[in-house]
């Protein structure tokens, strides 16, 4: 069993670090390629640098679900949508609000240290979707973690002590920073947030331990630089041409390669920009040294939709051939080959796609029906998915071993009118007019379904959408969490829910599964807010209340 | 003030009418993309949104402007300040939007007192208009002569005078933008005037000239800001206004060109600009001034004439003895004596036909506000006070005199005034 195998590598690790406390217990670069495979810790945004969200961990099962009841409970003092991605190492439990970084006893949920971010009283306005952190990155006894007015900071992660911060670009110009760094090949990897405010996007390499910058890619190219030539209105839209990088990209420690996606060309009025305007929509292979553009896909050209290409980017072998998977805004679920970026596969996952009928998989590009060319004239239209996506940022979970995704999807559209921007510095710049098209009853779905093919094996649907990440397991199960508080389980093969447990507040966060002494236990923040709260406007969230928790639970006997 | 000529010749003739005055239905579009821009992703779209993790806003009391301002500008709670981006009329919009119910409810009557005498029901409504509350607001030229200037506290200029007597007749404390002409050749006076009203940088404009195209309404054009005192950062050179129609008072003063000479050389009756002749002529260049010199004189005149670049420094070179006499606006010759206290120059009785009458400027929305101001502005021409702010401002006063706005003007006009 690969539990008891991990768990002989771990007393290991613990006896050599009694030799040598400091150096052995810092995380190091093996430890991060590792860390799929150790269930004992968490050091990878998305458990494991592929992403995938999945645990072989089987202690928590259909058969004992029901017994499953909180184990500790600790107060993030924030009222704010709480995104983080709970971190495990030595012992501690690393969480992040957009206001303070804190690290918990993993035991008692006890908190060891909390440090406060400062940053300025304004810097919210720039925000565009509200004001959370997505959590840290680990290494070599550092935390690292960014800020909402765009800082990268890195803390001593015994103690909490700030060790250096590095300021990467005005937030006053509509920048800000909400992403989990990554760190590869030994490389800290953060990307800017800002695609509603006519920033031009970038992804950034760090020296971990001095915080100087190693590099800096825009996704937006300047006139001459390569992709420059698919921006065609002979102008400085490029100066203001988004593409941001606000979620963590993914690594393959054998190619080498960072695979980060960016968001939306700005502003959404395409006929601004005609062109293919790369790289915004598209799904970047970076080299984690030099920042260096490998390869790169687009999804959707010329976007006019705000269909960003952010999602993750979850790796697999499907077919013997090593893969990356996106459930994009769009629709569309992209398997792409990790090597060489080219398209294999690209099924919808939703129901309802309505601006384009299929991906063409000799030349990669969308067939787009009549409303793109309507939306880009300035016409008003109607289109499905809407700008929120057939799937938001909140990550998916993927079971190798039945090759099946497990994604919260959204069933709505969006009315949308294409109006010339005005751009004002740190100031909403959509050149849109929009409003929601809600459907009859229900505007959301927990969707489980093959990554090749889009063939749905099971849903749940649900009146309000769920915006928290999945969680899979080998116990059968699949854990994600509702707006309305429910933390719940469902049956992976036949989409049963067999338990929820309401936490008090709506669930916006990540679930991530972890074993201690041999005990499985699940962690999820809870704390609604964000995105669809902020934005949607649902009032039927009336009576769920704000105010932020980590919640831990495990098996009782 | 020195007008183009160019401008003024070569602009299509546009028939005068009455302003248009901004709609519902405009205002409220206005409303909605300035709480899109700003508000809707925290209180959503059209204001729906649960009330949890942002203030609720269709709940906010509609009688409550002042504590939603100080609520925007200053920050509450979790929700940022807005004071260093937003400009007044943009808070004023908001409040707009959020009284309205985003546009569900009609418009609260803001009247203080329904039974109250229709006087002070007029200047009640006129006062809620300003953009700042309780305070009316001016826009004057920082640079503008005897009319408007800067002072340590407060201003000077008979421009100055006008809006501070206004501001007095509503109770309020004038609070005046210095701004600055842009010397571009995209932007006019006019059109920068039109674009401080619709920008809401200020309530009034006095020192509006009335020209039948100074009262066509740009509407539905752009135009750039002038710089003016603590204008924003991030309104750049590049940033337009989506331009409104305004309204004007009734006139308080009259602009009017006329003949200034050396004092030992002149010896005339001027009645006309051809009884210059043999004289040695100075033509203000660019001026309207300019052009009539040489287009009503006579050839010979024009011939003799030296041309010099427009501005202060052109009487200033008549005081050097460059040339004996010139027609230029009394504004800039009363402006030249204010700052030579030493001078050989003199005004002659004469002036000339063609002059433009003065007024205050103001959103067409604002209108109310005149309806205030045309009242006070007759009784300050009857009872002399215009005159004495005038003679404070070392202003030479000349009353309005009908027609109110100057036609169109034409080269054949001009050429018929010979």
């Amino acid at each position: 069993m690969i539990n008891r195998i991990t768990k002989g590598a771990f007393a290991a690790a613990v006896a050599l670090s009694f030799l040598v406390p400091q150096t052995a217990m810092a995380q190091s670069a093996d430890d991060l390629i590792n860390d799929a495979n150790d269930p004992t810790t968490i050091l990878t945004y998305g458990m494991g640098y592929g992403q995938t969200r999945h645990s072989a961990l089987d202690g928590i099962n259909l058969e004992n679900v029901s017994r499953l009841r909180p184990e500790w409970t600790y107060s993030l003092a924030d009222s704010r949508g709480q995104e983080t991605f709970p971190m495990i190492h030595d012992g501690k439990m690393y969480v992040t609000t957009h206001a303070a970084t804190m690290a918990l006893d993993l035991a008692t949920g006890v908190q060891v240290w909390k440090t406060m971010v400062e940053y300025p009283a304004e810097t919210p306005r720039v925000a565009c979707c509200g004001i959370v952190n997505r959590g840290v990155a680990l290494y070599d006894g550092m935390v690292f973690r960014t800020t909402l007015d765009a800082h990268v900071v890195a803390l001593n992660a015994e103690t909490g002590e700030e060790v250096w911060r590095t300021k990467s670009i005005d937030f006053k110009d509509g920048y800000s920073m909400t992403v989990a760094p990554l760190v590869a090949d030994g490389v800290l990897i953060t990307g800017i947030s800002g695609g509603e405010y006519g920033i031009r996007g970038y992804i950034e390499g760090y020296n971990p331990k001095t915080g100087e910058r190693m590099w800096r890619t825009y996704t937006i190219p300047a006139p001459g630089e390569p992709g420059s030539e698919t921006w065609k209105d002979g102008g400085d839209a490029w100066e203001r041409g988004g593409g941001p990088a606000w979620l963590t990209g993914s690594y393959d420690p054998e190619l080498n390669t960072v695979f980060w996606g960016t968001g939306n060309p700005s502003s959404w009025n395409a006929g601004l920009r005609p062109g293919d305007n790369l790289y915004a929509s598209s799904i970047l292979a970076l080299d984690p040294q030099t920042g260096a553009i490998k390869w790169h896909y687009q999804t959707t050209p010329n976007d006019p939709y705000d269909y960003d290409t952010t999602n993750e980017l979850v790796h697999a072998e499907i077919d013997g051939r090593k893969v990356i998977m996106q459930a994009n805004r769009n629709g569309f679920f992209y398997v792409l080959d990790r090597a060489t970026g080219e398209l294999i596969a690209a099924p919808k996952f939703i129901e309802k796609v309505t601006w384009a009928t299929d991906i063409n998989l000799e030349t990669g590009r969308p067939n787009e029906t009549e409303i793109g060319a309507a939306a880009r004239s300035g016409e008003q239209v109607t289109y499905w998915p809407s700008a929120l996506g057939g799937k938001n940022w909140s990550p998916m979970a993927y079971n190798a071993k039945t090759q099946t995704v497990f994604a919260n999807t959204n069933k709505f559209g969006l009315n949308y009118k294409a109006v010339e921007p005005q751009y004002r510095p740190g100031v909403f710049y959509f050149g849109a007019e929009f409003s929601w098209d809600w459907p009859e009853g229900d505007r959301g779905e927990l969707r489980a379904f093959n990554p090749m093919t889009g063939e749905l094996k099971w849903a749940d649907s649900i009146a309000i959408p769920r915006y928290s990440g999945v969680l899979s397991t080998d116990g059968g199960l699949v854990f994600t969490g509702n707006m309305t508080g429910d933390f719940e389980a469902f049956n992976a093969e036949t989409g049963e829910k067999v338990w929820s447990y309401n936490t008090g507040s709506g669930i916006v966060g990540q679930p991530v599964t972890w074993e201690r002494d041999g005990k499985q236990y699940v962690t999820i923040a809870n704390g609604v807010g964000a995105v669809y709260a902020l934005f949607a406007g649902d009032e039927r969230l009336a009576n769920v209340p704000t105010g932020g928790n980590i919640w831990t639970f495990s098996v009782v006997e | 003030m020195i007008v183009k000529t160019a401008r003024i010749l070569c602009a299509i003739l546009v028939l005068f009418g009455a302003p248009v005055f901004a709609d519902d239905a405009a205002l409220f579009k206005k409303a909605e993309s300035t709480y899109k821009m700003f508000c809707s992703h925290c209180h959503g779209l059209k204001m729906v949104n649960p009330g949890t993790s942002s203030f609720d806003l269709r709940k906010w009391p509609k009688d409550n402007r002042e504590g939603f301002a100080t609520s925007v500008m200053n920050g509450k709670g979790d929700m940022p300040a807005w004071g260093d981006v937003l400009l007044p009329e943009e808070l004023d919009l908001l409040w707009h939007y959020v009284k309205t119910r985003a546009g569900k409810e009609p418009e609260p009557f803001e009247s203080s007192d329904a039974a109250s005498d229709p006087v002070d029901d007029i200047k009640e409504q006129a006062k809620a208009l300003t953009t700042t509350p309780g305070t009316l607001t001016a826009c004057l030229a920082k640079n503008g002569g005897v009319m408007s200037a800067r002072r340590a506290k407060g201003g000077a200029g008979m421009d100055y005078e006008v809006a501070a007597a206004l501001a007095a007749e509503l109770e309020m404390p004038l609070e005046v933008r210095w701004f600055e002409s842009e010397q571009e050749e995209e932007s006019t006076p006019i059109r920068e005037n039109y674009a401080l009203l619709a920008y809401e940088v200020c309530d009034i404009i006095p020192g509006f000239a009335l020209y039948e195209t100074s009262l066509s309404a740009f509407y539905n054009t752009r135009a750039a800001l002038p710089r003016w005192d603590d204008k924003p950062a991030h309104l750049g050179q590049e940033f337009q206004v989506d331009l409104e129609p305004i309204s004007v008072t009734d006139p308080y003063a009259r602009m009017e060109m006329g003949v200034v000479y050396r004092t030992p050389e002149f010896d005339r009756d001027v009645e006309k600009i051809s009884d210059l002749e043999g004289l040695k002529l100075g033509v203000e260049q660019g001026t309207l001034a300019g052009v009539l010199t040489l287009r009503q004189g006579t050839e010979k005149m024009a011939a003799d004439a030296v041309t010099l670049n427009p501005g202060p420094d052109f009487l200033w070179q008549m005081e050097q003895g460059a040339f004996d006499a010139a027609l230029v606006t009394i504004g800039a010759y009363d402006f030249h004596k204010k700052q030579n206290f030493v001078s050989t120059l003199a005004l002659d009785q004469y002036r000339h036909p063609l002059g433009f009458n003065i007024s205050v400027a103001m959103l067409g929305r604002k209108k109310a506000m005149r309806d205030v101001f045309d009242p006070a502005i007759a009784r300050m021409i009857q009872d002399g006070t215009m005159a004495k702010l005038a003679k404070k401002s070392h202003h030479t006063y000349a009353a309005p005199r009908k027609p109110w706005v100057q036609a169109h003007l034409t080269m054949q006009t001009i050429l018929s005034m010979r």
